[in-house]
């Protein structure tokens, strides 16, 4: 196998390719769609033809009707929404996954099936009555409310509990015998060691707040608050749905994230495996 | 590796009980605060609903004997379950098999990793409306046929293949999310570990046997419990692509919750499925967490 | 210097005793005015509100349609009191006000009945109270694509009340059209498997609605009746005159597109169907069975009060502006043309919609003012009318997919028994 490195790579880079194309057809055709005037965007479907995969008339109003209205706030509030989130969340997520990964305390176990359970509850079920909770705190219409379910995440102490395990014990009791803390321990071994869980868990909670829409929907009401899956669906109104600012609007909403993650990538590589021995 | 052959091992165990709560405490207390305010606070409250019948004041077990005599909600549970079966494994398979092909370093893989990813980002509503699309009798995918010369399907018209479709579906949207906690997995197995199994004559099936597989033994096992309890709490495209239907053949227990509690205004009942609902996930995320415990852990 | 002193202070006490008369003259009282309508419906009427009221200002919010019953139920289900006024769709009227959701406004029954007629008015009540100010109700039409007929060479129906076509003589029409047009569907409905659209359908074979008795309560959606209407909706699918498979909200493509002869919908499609460039179509009364009555849908959106608003006064009278007083019910429709419940406000909007069109002016006003006026039917008043809805949709969608009727309706009417128990 490693005599014929380059055919090989380079069919794997075809695969590997065409399974992302695969992954990004539908976003070349939110594209295309938000392109097209209205009463065009399901008329080609069928019989296949050129002018199903290629628009025939071409249209910015969608895109100047999204960026003129609501959309734009509610973007910004998705993005404060997402981000604060992410690092409050790793920061209250992270210190919790330590604990139950590497220290042996009494009733390790108890409160590691409570991380599990919370997370097995689904979370619109809940909604109406976390809703009455949150209220009452006086948090309708704030970030702090629409930001604080995302921030304790089961899932995430979950994932990066996992990937604290995986670290070597050897490691962490080499630093022991040289003095550090528990706190140094996860400061400055754990953490620099994990960064692709870390990534990993910020994103669980990224797309938990960017596919939020009932929790937002009630606690955050006002026009000036609302989250961008939330000002989205309004383009169906009783009587009319705008699939062409639906479209247009789902188009950005996928790609922000994806850049955002583009950029992520170049810290996504592990470092533990530098260390030679893994547990 | 025996921990007593250490002169350090001894370091934790020498620690009191009391000073290890205290540090856990320090490290807890934030994530610990809001998981039960935030979730299990809310989900007792939602016990508290599933046992008061409609206009009753007094708890009882009437909105649970409700739903257990009636032939939807059972009907919903069979759907789940076959649902569960059939997606759970498939996606954790297609997921390692993407973090696998992806881990390749190869010109822009930043760029296709995170075009897997994209369709999580998607909201769960829009994605399903291109579905709708596509799935049309007169939807791209029936025109995509009949260009080959392959007879029009029903997809999600049909009692047969719409929950399929469905499974189709959630496995676009979630499988790179997946692969992206599996390839975190995979950048920490060492290298050297490769190397020596491919001195040792290894193949590339017995290297991702020997070597990967185990390695990736604890992100595999959160891959796991994490997709099956996402596929257990799936709602969205089943709403908006078949409702449940045909003849109830994609009714996810998700959609019967959503249904009495926000259209019909059932809250007893709605809660009393959410309560069997988690009921159910947590009975079959304890088996995974048995089956992919290491033994010689325990 | 003292002159100069206590003439600076009483300057300064009158300036402080205006600002205080200042405040408490513009003291003001923000309501919250909940819809599922798009951003700016409401600001022509909202504007002229604000400057009649200077002391009141309206915060227009608004959700997503399909959410905006689970929002009522969290919300008002809270009793938050954040929400002052809201629309509510006329038939969750009877469950939302069992629910204690709306406020009893038995005081104004006088008012609305100067506006609305019995049958506008019948729906906003439960129990004998009356819950809801009255906004806007709706009816159908049968659009057809002139297109298709001129192509197959056949003459245009009538849109003359005298001559409303059975559903017989649509079908066979329709299939006269499509051989000679090569269109793909003869006759279809917008909300294709919903109650709203069907009831004409299955009540109007003379089947009743599907719920009867004391409080509509007791469910019938399996009678000979209902099962012979129920074979002649699922033939559309089996004889290829309707599409399987294509939800509600993507049912106007196949009209648009080019691809349909009869399409029933509400007039909220003459303006995008006006708008689609090479498109022409008429309008016709729709069908009816031979023997029976013609019947049309209704209902739309009213205004109601929490009973837990903040400001319930305030609210109250933007509810009447909107509602009652013919110059802001006109304001309304400038922003959201959907006919208006309000008797002097009808006439100069269906002139205004009528004019959009001007080819098809005339049958436009004919019809729609005839449907309204003779042939609508309000889906039944019951507290149970959601759950009802619910299952019948759902029996609906499986019969348009090819369930066999008789099982599917038999099934449906054993759900709702054991629903409707539950609901009593």
């Amino acid at each position: 196998m490693m005599e014929n490195t380059t055919p090989r790579k380079a069919l794997q880079m075809v695969v590997i390719a065409a399974v992302a194309l695969m992954f990004l057809l539908p976003l070349y055709w939110l594209t295309i769609s938000s392109l097209r005037p209205e009463e065009d965007i399901f008329r080609y479907l069928n019989p296949f033809g050129l002018w199903t995969v290629v628009p025939n008339r071409i249209t910015f109003d969608n895109i100047v009707n999204l960026w003129s209205g609501a959309f734009s706030r509610a973007i910004v509030n998705s993005l404060v929404v997402s981000f604060v989130t992410v690092i409050v969340g790793l920061a209250v997520c992270a210190p919790a996954a330590f604990a139950l990964a590497v220290i042996s305390f009494p009733g390790r176990g108890i409160i590691f099936s409570a991380m599990i359970v919370s997370f097995l509850i689904p979370f619109d079920a809940i909604a109406v009555p976390l809703y009455s909770i949150m209220r009452g705190l006086n948090l309708q219409d704030t970030y702090v409310g629409l930001i604080l379910p995302g921030v304790g995440n089961g899932l995430a102490v979950f994932l990066l509990r996992q990937f604290f395990q995986s670290i070597p014990k050897d490691l962490r009791e080499a630093a022991m015998v040289d003095g550090m803390g528990w706190f140094q321990i996860f400061w400055r071994i754990y953490l620099p060691l994990s960064k692709p869980a870390l990534i990993s868990a910020g994103l669980i909670m990224f797309i938990f707040q960017w596919q939020a829409y009932l929790w937002p929907l009630l606690i955050a009401p006002s026009n000036d608050m609302k989250v961008a899956a939330v000002a989205l669906a309004q383009f169906s109104t009783a009587y009319n749905v705008s699939f062409g600012l639906i479209f247009a609007g789902a188009m950005f909403l996928s790609l922000i994230p994806m850049l955002i993650f583009v950029c992520f990538q170049q810290y996504f590589t592990g470092s533990v495996a530098a260390t030679g021995s893994k547990e | 590796m025996s921990p007593g052959s250490r002169p350090w091992s001894g370091v934790q165990r020498s620690m009191s009980n009391w000073a290890k709560i205290r540090v856990a405490t320090v490290f807890l207390l934030p994530a610990v605060l809001s998981v039960i305010l935030l979730r299990l606070w809310p989900a007792l409250l939602a016990i508290h609903t599933s046992l008061l019948a409609p206009r009753a004041i007094s708890y009882s077990l009437e909105n649970y004997i409700y739903i257990f005599t009636d032939p939807v909600f059972l009907n919903s549970v069979r759907v789940t379950l076959v649902f569960a079966l059939i997606v759970n494994p498939l996606q954790v398979a297609i997921a390692l098999g993407l973090a696998i092909l992806m881990n390749n370093k190869l010109p822009m893989t930043g760029l296709w990793r995170s075009a897997v990813l994209l369709p999580v980002a998607i909201p769960q509503s829009v994605s399903a409306v291109i579905w709708a699309a596509a799935y049309r009798p007169d939807g791209l995918f029936n025109s995509l046929l009949q260009a080959v010369g392959i007879g029009p399907q029903r997809f999600v018209t049909s009692p047969d293949q719409a929950l399929a479709s469905i499974i189709l579906v959630v496995s676009w949207i979630g499988v790179g999310y997946w692969m992206t906690m599996l390839m975190a997995g995979l950048q920490d197995i060492p290298k050297s570990l490769y190397e020596a199994a491919t001195i040792d004559g290894a193949n590339a099936w017995q290297r991702f046997r020997y070597v990967t597989l185990p390695q990736l033994r604890r992100p595999l096992t959160f891959v796991l419990v994490a997709d099956t309890v996402a596929n257990f709490l799936v709602f969205a495209p089943v709403s908006i692509l078949t409702k449940g239907g045909p003849q109830g053949s994609t009714d996810l227990i998700m959609n019967q919750i959503y249904t009495n509690a926000f259209v019909n205004g059932d809250p007893g009942s709605a809660a009393a499925a959410t309560v069997v609902l988690i009921l159910l996930v947590l009975a079959i995320v304890l088996v995974q967490f048995r089956l992919m415990s290491d033994r010689s852990e325990r | 210097m003292l002159m100069k002193n206590s003439g600076l202070l009483a300057g300064v006490a009158a300036v402080f005793l205006m600002s205080t008369a200042g405040a408490v003259w513009a003291e003001q009282v923000t309501i919250n005015f909940l819809t599922a309508e798009a951003d700016g419906g409401f600001d022509a009427a909202i504007d002229q509100f604000e400057k009649d009221n200077p002391n009141i200002k309206v915060n227009f919010e608004t959700v997503p349609f399909d959410s905006m019953v689970p929002t009522i139920e969290a919300r008002i289900g809270a009793h938050d009191s954040s929400i002052d006024v809201f629309l509510v769709d006329t038939p969750r009227v009877s469950a939302m006000a069992n629910s204690g959701y709306l406020l009893k406004i038995n005081e104004e029954k006088d008012a609305v009945k100067g506006v609305a007629n019995e049958a506008g008015l019948s729906v906003l009540m439960y129990g004998g109270d009356l819950y809801a100010l009255p906004l806007w109700t709706s009816t159908q039409m049968m659009y057809y694509n002139k297109n298709l007929f001129d192509k197959a060479g056949v003459p245009y129906p009538s849109s003359e009340e005298m001559k409303r076509m059975t559903y017989e003589e649509t079908i066979e029409l329709a299939k006269k059209v499509m051989a000679g047009s090569g269109a793909k569907y003869g006759f279809s409905l917008e909300q294709i498997d919903r109650y709203y659209q069907l009831q004409p359908i299955f009540e109007g074979n003379g089947g009743g609605s599907g719920l009867k008795d004391d409080g509509n309560l007791t469910p019938d959606v399996s009678n000979a009746k209902w099962v012979e209407a129920g074979k002649f909706y699922a033939s559309l699918f089996e004889k290829g005159l309707a599409p399987r498979g294509i939800a509600s909200d993507q049912m106007p493509s196949t009209f648009t597109n080019g691809d349909t002869v009869f399409y029933v919908s509400g007039p909220w499609r003459l303006q995008p169907f006006t708008e689609t460039e090479g498109l022409h179509f008429g309008v016709a009364p729709v069908p009816y069975w031979a023997g029976g009555k013609p019947q049309t849908p209704t209902g739309s959106w009213a205004v109601s009060l929490n009973p837990y608003a903040a400001h319930l006064e305030e609210a109250k009278k933007f509810a009447e502006y909107i509602t009652l007083n013919a110059k802001g019910v006109g304001l309304v429709l400038q922003g959201i043309p959907n006919i208006p419940v309000n008797k002097d406000a009808y006439g100069p909007y269906v002139d205004w919609l009528a004019s959009q069109n001007p080819q098809i002016a005339g049958d436009i006003k004919k019809v729609m003012t005839y449907e309204l006026a003779n042939t609508a039917v309000p889906r039944p008043s019951s507290i149970g009318y959601v759950a009802f809805e619910t299952v019948m949709n759902k029996a609906f969608s499986d019969i348009r997919n090819g369930a066999e009727v008789e099982a599917t309706l038999q099934q449906a009417q054993q759900q709702l028994e054991s629903q409707m128990r539950r609901i009593k």
